[in-house]
């Protein structure tokens, strides 16, 4: 039986934690090879079908040696951009200097590795697929979330211009982007706690009562990367328990 | 193979499953495992699938609605999965569109969804184990198109009823979700010019019905279990532009 990324070499970034830690296991379990970036890669665990490599999304030239590091494995097919910075902060409080960092890594981070992925699945000679780990909260607004939002929603609208744009290249190369709602990861650890409980504190305002499980939205990357959504391209998938339909 | 077996043991029900896109999400479902009755308003299915039970039923009936989950429950003892994609289209300058066209047209296509949801949810909850519905709309509705405006406003009201079912029925454990198409290879828009239209269109062609269905499986899958009120578009980036 073959998976539904049989053999196919994908970069993930941000893939030390959360759901993208949760996105490389789901590739190499659907048959992939599989590059996994972080500023800190120790916790990627390497074998012959996985790689670890240091990475600063923010940066052009750590793109280019992801991608070399990538092209070992073989001929580049796709590219998770997951790698994001997460603050909540009330307008007032939020400084410039939180801005750009939010925006360096969740916009120029996101940006590059289009731009780099787009080249590397060129030179493959074959089509490929890049998703970028967008946010609810580049769909909906959130109370102290103006600079994450400004950011995801940056990402929201880019992966539409660039899915245009990779289906004009040849073989085309498909681009959407997946939103996750509140899904129980470091991210969100970080700011409310390792041991509060999400569902807890998110439940009684989603719909299906819970929060996410990263594999939820690794499940949800592999389905946009696989063959299964040959004719999605522009869209937008959104994970989130049903938090942004009202 | 993709899918298989994620559905075993489950039992689907796919309205306008003789044909086109319903029909592909039949032999997807079926693909993955789950027991599958499709129906349809024709007597037979225009495309017979093996191993599909068929039932003649109108989508926009409360009455066929009633028989549907009756002859599912008898023959299959549940529903786990509904995928309301009966639907019917058709060109009509606003100017000369009577009401009577307008009501039918909506009739099937949102109030069908509607009557399916509603007799989806209560069999779901008489095992009490939550389920997944999936409304297939469009991308017309989402964007305006020339001498539509039945269409339109039955396809994004599929849209919206899907998210406020969504919000109802999700602490039940029945997600609700739908899937908006665009220009797919069906006899609904046989009509359409694919060669004349396909450079309007980002991946340069149309969809064939399995790649609409495979979209479906997905949102009808345990993989999509934190899935609920989302609206996937399958239209090549079409509305994306």
């Amino acid at each position: 039986m073959s998976g539904r990324l049989q053999d196919r070499v994908v970069v993930v970034t941000g893939a030390s934690k959360g759901i993208g830690a949760a996105t490389v296991a789901a590739c190499l379990r659907e048959g992939a090879r599989v590059v996994g970036t972080a500023r800190d890669p120790s916790a990627i665990v390497e074998s012959e079908t996985c790689r670890a490599v240091a990475h600063d999304v923010g940066s052009e030239a750590d793109w280019a040696r992801v991608m070399e590091a990538a092209e070992a494995l073989g001929p580049v097919y796709g590219v998770v951009n997951n790698a994001g910075v997460f603050l909540l902060k009330p307008l007032a409080e939020t400084s410039e200097a939180d801005f750009d960092t939010l925006y360096r890594t969740n916009v120029e981070g996101c940006w590059l590795g289009v731009k780099h992925g787009f080249a590397a699945i060129g030179r493959s000679g074959r089509g490929g697929a890049v998703v970028n780990v967008s946010s609810l909260m580049g769909q909906v607004g959130v109370a102290d979330g103006t600079a994450y939002c400004a950011t995801k929603g940056a990402v929201t609208g880019l992966t539409k211009a660039a899915a245009v744009d990779g289906a004009r290249l040849t073989p085309k190369i498909r681009v959407n982007s997946l939103h996750p709602g509140v899904t129980w990861t470091p991210m969100l650890t970080g700011v409310f706690g390792e041991h509060a409980s999400g569902d807890a504190l998110f439940g009684a305002d989603t719909p299906l009562r819970r929060v996410g499980r990263p594999e939820e939205m690794a499940d949800a990357v592999v389905f946009l990367l696989s063959d299964e959504s040959a004719y999605m391209t522009g869209a937008e998938l959104t994970v989130d328990g049903g938090r942004g339909a009202d | 193979m993709a899918g298989a077996g994620e559905l075993e043991g489950r039992v689907a029900l796919v309205t306008g499953g003789g044909q086109g896109i319903g029909r592909a999400v039949a032999a997807r479902l079926q693909a993955a495992g789950a027991r599958v009755v499709a129906t349809g308003r024709r007597p037979a299915p225009a495309e017979p699938l093996d191993g599909v039970d068929y039932l003649q039923a109108d989508q926009s009936l409360n009455a066929d609605w009633v028989r549907t989950m009756e002859h599912v429950e008898a023959r299959c003892g549940r529903l786990d999965v509904c995928v309301v994609n009966g639907g019917v289209a058709g060109g009509v300058p606003l100017a000369d569109m009577t009401l009577e066209q307008f009501r039918a047209l909506c009739g099937i296509n949102l109030k069908g969804c509607f009557l399916g949801l509603k007799h989806a949810a209560a069999a779901m909850r008489r095992h009490g184990e939550g389920g997944s519905v999936v409304l297939v709309g469009s991308i017309v509705g989402m964007v305006g198109v020339p001498d539509s405006t039945h269409y339109a406003a039955s396809k994004e009201g599929v849209r919206l009823l899907a998210k406020a079912a969504a919000l109802e029925l999700g602490p039940e454990g029945v997600r609700v979700n739908s899937v908006h198409p665009g220009m797919t290879r069906t006899a609904m828009t046989a009509a359409f010019p694919e060669a004349a239209m396909a450079p309007r269109i980002p991946l340069g062609r149309f969809a064939d019905p399995d790649e609409v269905a495979a979209v479906v499986l997905y949102a009808a899958s345990p993989r999509a279990a934190f899935m609920t009120g989302a609206e996937l578009v399958v239209d090549g980036g079409w509305i994306a532009q």
